[in-house]
């Protein structure tokens, strides 16, 4: 196992590294220079061509050839990207041009409240979703298994930001329930531990921070799980369709086991390996796209701040942080997964 | 043809011709679900379709500050004349209408890009699925040895700003593929060492002795560069390692958050519903890659795969005349839940600012134009949009769910 861990996090690295290089090339090719959009159009010459040195941007992208026929070597090698790659290698995420913070302190903040999103709309939609196509798929052609369905692609129809905006509407505005959007209220102070703000307002006994915190996640989260839910929910029942025709499972009737038992220890569990593959999968898509969820309910992760707004406003840094943060979240997501492989079928052994 | 009753043994039955298609459609319709699906579609593109032609509408003259935000009404009031059914938008634009026209662009884009992913994402899938394990022919090797020489000898060339340094790698690496008569693929390919020190020592030369014509550095660096092109050169690729490519640069592709990749393609290509169809169409291509690779190398075992192998059949004719056809069913599926997907995309994308060019009617951009007076109670202006992407996007998944179970292999025909 140890050595199949080694092997799949040195694959990581070219892929990865790829991911950088693109989002490099990409970035930069979108027309528009972010010192200009620092300064301002009518800004003098001299003041853009001081900020694009103080920036690096004027060094060649990957290599320097020019240096390289004057016979420097180092500096053949001193371009925007291998600078890059060698912060990147120190922990040095850099600063963002518009604001000037350094990018990993503003990350500490907003990456775990996307994460805690993700997180709580994943569990959602997994308590909610297994058992309704465990039910499903043990009650098929029922009444119960149409309904689920039907709705449940209904639920994979709605664009979540149709459904965040609805949910604001009736809950928010009409009925006045629950905060139209922010993460806490602005007056509750939590030390932060994890970053997750219902782990440390638990942790600190913070209760009252604790209720706020969960007024506030309750509408985000219940809009993004909606999707995940309705997918598991129809993937559990496909998988467990298949498990239950197995022949153990006539056996376990036959032994006059409780129905429970049948469907979760004995059928769930051999069902379980595409459902875990189709967790994995949205998990990495909540984190990915956040953008939408958190510009309607003003939720400070790092979707619209990174996706979004960066890229509009030529931040590199900031988009080059982010994507390599999320590329690689999912990529340790997949890990997990592959690894859960070997512990829910203990046929799949890794060397 | 009637059926005919055989009195006797020796008469062949002779049965009302039943295609392939015709059954996949009959058991469509019978699926209840599928029926609804197939009738929302229906509506979905006619009443688009129509409005676009019929019922003329210019965005940019329809305006009417008079009537901002006012609420749906069925029959003309004092101060509102006019029936609006679904309501007004800040602008004071009937809803109702560019819902409806909105309906044409999003049907666009859901089509063109999907589209663009079948057919660049399915193309690559044959390719890479097909060559996994068949031989490249002549032609093929020279192909891909010439294009990976070049590649490659870009760098070098553009190191010494000799653009003829990659094509001289070209030249080199068709001389590699022609020379090296690659007859079957092996379980493992033999590596020649004494090809790979070969082609090594060509790409030395000719790196080395063109970039020293543009410095002493520059000879060194082409010269490392040359040696390792002509060593990739030398050695026995072939089929698989076309797959290969093809699919790590799908996983280059789905390694990147969608979204950013649709913003930062957008941003590039600048704003547009026509541009918002490439980002949408581009980052959908892995999706049909994949989905054709698995099933090309489910096929490429078949007996009639193999038959036109043995009978000598080319590339292209099997690609297209045997593999193809079979390919075309979770195709299908997948390219009509592509297409619920798509409006999706465009709806979100639109949502942000990015794609249509306001005051073009898009469901999305209708959303993100009025989310903002939510607070203040305009619910119509953001209901009926949403409600019209989510029916359309319904229909297709219903229309796909049903094409999938119709088109299921595993049930007997």
């Amino acid at each position: 196992m140890g050595r199949y861990l080694l092997r799949r996090l040195i694959s990581l690295i070219p892929t990865v590294l790829g991911v950088t290089i693109v989002v490099f090339l990409l970035i930069r090719l979108i027309p528009g220079d972010p010192a200009v959009a620092m300064l301002g159009e009518h800004a003098a010459r001299e003041n853009v061509e001081r900020i694009r040195e103080q920036l690096g941007l004027n060094r060649p992208l990957f290599l320097d050839r020019e240096a390289l026929r004057e016979g420097n070597v180092k500096g053949f090698f001193d371009s925007q990207y291998i600078r890059y790659l060698g912060r990147l290698l120190r922990g040095d995420l850099g600063s963002s041009i518009h604001r000037r913070i350094p990018i990993a302190e503003e990350l500490k903040q907003r990456f775990p409240a996307t994460v805690e999103l993700a997180l709580l709309s994943m569990a959602l939609a997994i308590i909610a979703g297994l058992p309704v196509g465990v039910l499903s798929a043990a009650r098929h052609n029922s009444a119960l298994d149409h309904f689920s369905m039907v709705a449940s692609l209904i639920g994979v129809s709605m664009p979540i930001f149709w459904l965040g905006l609805m949910e604001i509407m009736l809950f928010a505005v009409f009925l006045g329930w629950f905060p139209v959007g922010g993460r806490i209220d602005h007056t509750a102070t939590v030390r932060t531990i994890t970053g997750l703000i219902l782990l440390d307002s638990l942790i600190t006994g913070n209760l009252i921070a604790f209720t706020d915190a969960l007024k506030h996640l309750v509408m985000p989260a219940l809009a993004l799980a909606t999707i995940p839910m309705a997918i598991i929910a129809r993937m559990t029942r496909a998988s467990m369709l298949d498990a239950l025709q197995a022949d153990y499972i006539r056996t376990a009737h036959a032994k006059g086991l409780r129905e429970r038992v049948v469907l979760y220890r004995h059928a769930l569990k051999n069902a379980l390996l595409p459902i875990v593959t189709i967790i994995g999968i949205q998990l990495g898509n909540l984190l990915a796209g956040a953008v939408i969820t958190e510009t309607i309910f003003s939720w400070p992760g790092i979707g619209k701040w990174g996706m979004y707004d960066a890229i509009v406003g030529r931040d590199y840094p900031v988009v080059q942080s982010v994507t390599l943060l999320i590329a690689l979240a999912i990529v340790f997501i997949n890990l997990i997964v592959d690894i859960s492989y070997a512990f829910l079928d203990p046929r799949i052994h890794y060397e | 043809m009637t059926e005919r009753i055989p009195t006797d043994t020796a008469l062949t039955t002779l049965r009302r011709h039943r295609s392939l298609w015709g059954d996949a459609w009959r058991r469509l319709i019978a699926n209840r679900a599928a029926r609804l699906g197939l009738a929302i579609v229906a509506v979905f593109t006619l009443s688009s379709t129509l409005a676009h032609f019929l019922w003329h509408y210019d965005p940019k003259t329809d305006l009417d500050y008079s009537l901002k935000l006012k609420p749906p009404n069925l029959y003309p009031t004092s101060d509102v004349p006019t029936i609006h059914p679904f309501g007004t938008d800040k602008l004071g634009r009937d809803i109702l209408r560019r819902v409806v026209h909105g309906g044409w662009n999003s049907m666009r884009v859901g089509v063109v890009s999907v589209g663009i992913s079948l057919t660049v994402g399915g193309l690559l899938g044959l390719i890479a699925g097909f060559y996994e394990s068949m031989p490249l022919g002549r032609v093929g090797l020279a192909t891909l040895f010439g294009i990976t020489g070049l590649l490659l000898g870009a760098f070098p060339a553009w190191l010494a700003d000799q653009p003829l340094q990659a094509a001289a790698f070209c030249v080199s690496g068709i001389a590699a593929a022609l020379s090296s008569g690659v007859e079957g693929v092996r379980e493992v390919p033999r590596v020649s060492p004494l090809r790979v020190l070969l082609f090594s020592l060509v790409g030395l030369l000719i790196g080395g002795v063109s970039g020293f014509s543009a410095g002493p550095y520059v000879g060194i660096a082409c010269g490392i560069a040359g040696l390792l092109i002509g060593g990739v050169l030398g050695l026995p690729l072939s089929g698989p390692f076309v797959s290969n490519i093809i699919m790590r640069v799908m996983d280059v592709i789905l390694a990147f958050p969608a979204y950013l990749l649709a913003i930062a393609i957008l941003a590039f290509l600048g704003p547009g519903l026509d541009k918002a169809m490439i980002a949408i169409g581009f980052v959908g291509i892995p999706i049909y890659t994949r989905l054709v690779r698995a099933t090309v190398l489910s096929l490429n075992q078949e007996v009639y795969v193999l038959a036109a192998r043995a009978i000598g059949a080319g590339h292209v004719r099997i690609i297209f005349r045997h593999i193809l056809p079979n390919v075309l069913s979770p195709v299908i599926v997948q390219a009509t839940m592509g297409l619920a997907n798509a409006i999706i995309w465009a709806g979100a994308l639109g949502f942000l600012g990015l794609g249509a060019i306001p005051p073009e009617p898009e469901w999305g951009a209708m959303l993100g134009d009025s989310y903002r007076f939510l607070a203040s109670g305009a619910w119509w202006a953001v209901l009926f949009p949403g409600l019209a992407i989510m029916l359309s996007v319904l229909g297709f998944n219903l229309l796909g769910d049903g094409l999938r179970d119709a088109l299921d292999p595993r049930l007997t025909r």
